[in-house]
């Protein structure tokens, strides 16, 4: 890049007021994410969780956060007979963003790693419709979204993301309740 | 391009690998470059008690602190930078945050904000010696480090081409004409400008996303050193360098500056422009 390019980029931020751009981009189908977070898994058996009034109570305690839903999504990875963990499903809604991801814990409760499945921005209005986001989790690549590899990479200020840093949290909490018994 | 992203440093980091290798190659090559990013979230958090910024911001005068060789390269690289800017770039200015809410406070009392060269001197590769109470946070220039980072580990892996984009500092190799987006300003959902990156980076500051109003006064995650004051001004500065850890650290003297012809970037083959 010369630098007699970054002139021209004022004008062009000037010029381009108009277009509103929805970014989206898929990163991992479910399925795919499994097989990122324990490679060695030979199956994934679908294991949701149901907290019961208590154990919210609890959650809320160890995480210093609402405990949100008494429903999540979770998938036991085996390997053969050997439970290796957990893969826990979440999403979260900031500014404008909508954020799936997937957490991996292991069967005693430790975080093992954590993958964004999907990132999703466009007017806080669209992201607050509940059936927007219904449609929109759970999607894999190939399903109608706009995904990934037309899009360019975004450049600006940072967007924080403590609300997927808090959902991890919670989703640790949610972990040591139900798995250290 | 295959992409994957992780929470780190705060924000979303993204990688994204251009190259026809099967799965397990590619998630082997993922792993290496998340694990660069986590190492270096590790070392220079301000948050984690145990990160080596953490252990600087809490040692006396006269102590010497085991470093990381990459929190000794951080600091080297800020030193300098704040030598070349004249101050404009001090991450010294710690403290400041911690007063405006934007970090918590390592412990009491808070430190007056000195600049950094004042607070810590580098006493080889992987030791400084802190030299007055001070607060030091690398949030502006470690997220830059930690791209230059990934990209170094996909390189060494063998990966041909490759984008790491952490929160909006991001860094190209082995891609031409690569097209980015810059977000506008006034309106941070939509594009304000685009250009094409070849093997280089860019990075962009701008107080659309951390602004905020308590009581009468606007604050900022950005600060003018020169003032102590947070930076409020509606528009961005981007840069593009070389390494996107020059990148990420350019842009606070861009904003703080208020010009985008400032000498140190011309020190450091970068450019920048402001929206």
């Amino acid at each position: 890049m010369k630098p007699a390019h970054a002139a021209s980029f004022t004008t062009l931020a000037v010029a381009a007021t108009v277009g509103h751009t929805a970014w989206a981009t898929q990163y991992l189908s479910v399925e795919q994410a499994q097989r990122a977070l324990f490679p060695e898994a030979t199956a994934f058996q679908p294991d949701d969780w149901q907290l019961t009034p208590d154990q919210m109570r609890a959650v809320e305690r160890l995480a210093h956060l609402p405990a949100r839903s008494v429903h999540w999504r979770v998938f036991a990875a085996q390997r053969g007979d050997q439970r290796l963990g957990y893969v826990i499903l979440d999403d979260v809604v900031g500014k404008f963003e909508l954020i799936s991801y997937a957490v991996a814990v292991l069967p005693d409760a430790r975080i093992k790693q954590v993958e964004i499945l999907a990132y999703r921005e466009s007017h806080g209005f669209e992201i607050r419709s509940a059936a927007w986001r219904r449609q929109f989790v759970g999607k894999t690549a190939g399903s109608g979204i706009e995904i990934g590899n037309g899009i360019a990479n975004i450049s600006g200020a940072t967007l924080s993301c403590t609300h997927v840093t808090d959902g991890v949290r919670r989703i640790a909490a949610v972990a040591q309740v139900m798995l250290k018994k | 391009m295959k992409r994957r992203a992780q929470p780190w440093l705060g924000t979303l980091v993204e990688i994204g690998i251009a190259d026809d290798a099967g799965d397990d190659v590619l998630n082997h090559q993922f792993g290496l470059a998340f694990a660069a990013v986590a190492h270096v979230h590790r070392m220079m958090s301000f948050h984690q008690r145990d990160s080596d910024v953490s252990r600087i911001n809490r040692a006396v005068p006269g102590e010497l602190v085991d470093i990381d060789p990459a929190t000794a390269e951080v600091l080297e690289c800020a030193l300098r930078l704040e030598d070349i800017s004249g101050g404009l770039f001090d991450v010294g200015c710690a403290p400041l945050l911690s007063a405006w809410g934007y970090l918590p406070a390592p412990q009491e009392p808070r430190p007056a904000p000195l600049p950094a060269s004042r607070v810590l001197q580098l006493a080889g590769d992987t030791r400084v010696e802190k030299l007055q109470s001070g607060w030091i946070d690398l949030g502006g220039i470690a997220k830059g480090y930690a791209v230059d980072a990934a990209i170094k580990a996909l390189c060494e892996s063998g990966v041909r081409a490759a984008c790491v984009n952490a929160g909006g500092d991001l860094r190209v190799y082995g891609i031409a004409d690569f097209p980015v987006a810059i977000r506008n300003p006034r309106r941070p959902t939509e594009e304000g400008a685009r250009l094409h990156l070849s093997n280089e980076a860019l990075a962009t500051s701008g107080s659309y996303f951390s602004g905020r109003r308590v009581g009468r006064r606007d604050y900022s995650a950005l600060v003018d050193t020169r003032h102590g004051q947070p930076v409020t001004r509606s528009g961005s500065a981007s840069v593009l360098a070389p390494t996107c850890m020059l990148a990420d650290a350019l842009t606070k003297v861009v904003i703080a500056g208020g010009s985008s012809n400032h000498p140190a970037l011309r020190a450091c083959a970068a450019t920048a422009f402001v929206l």
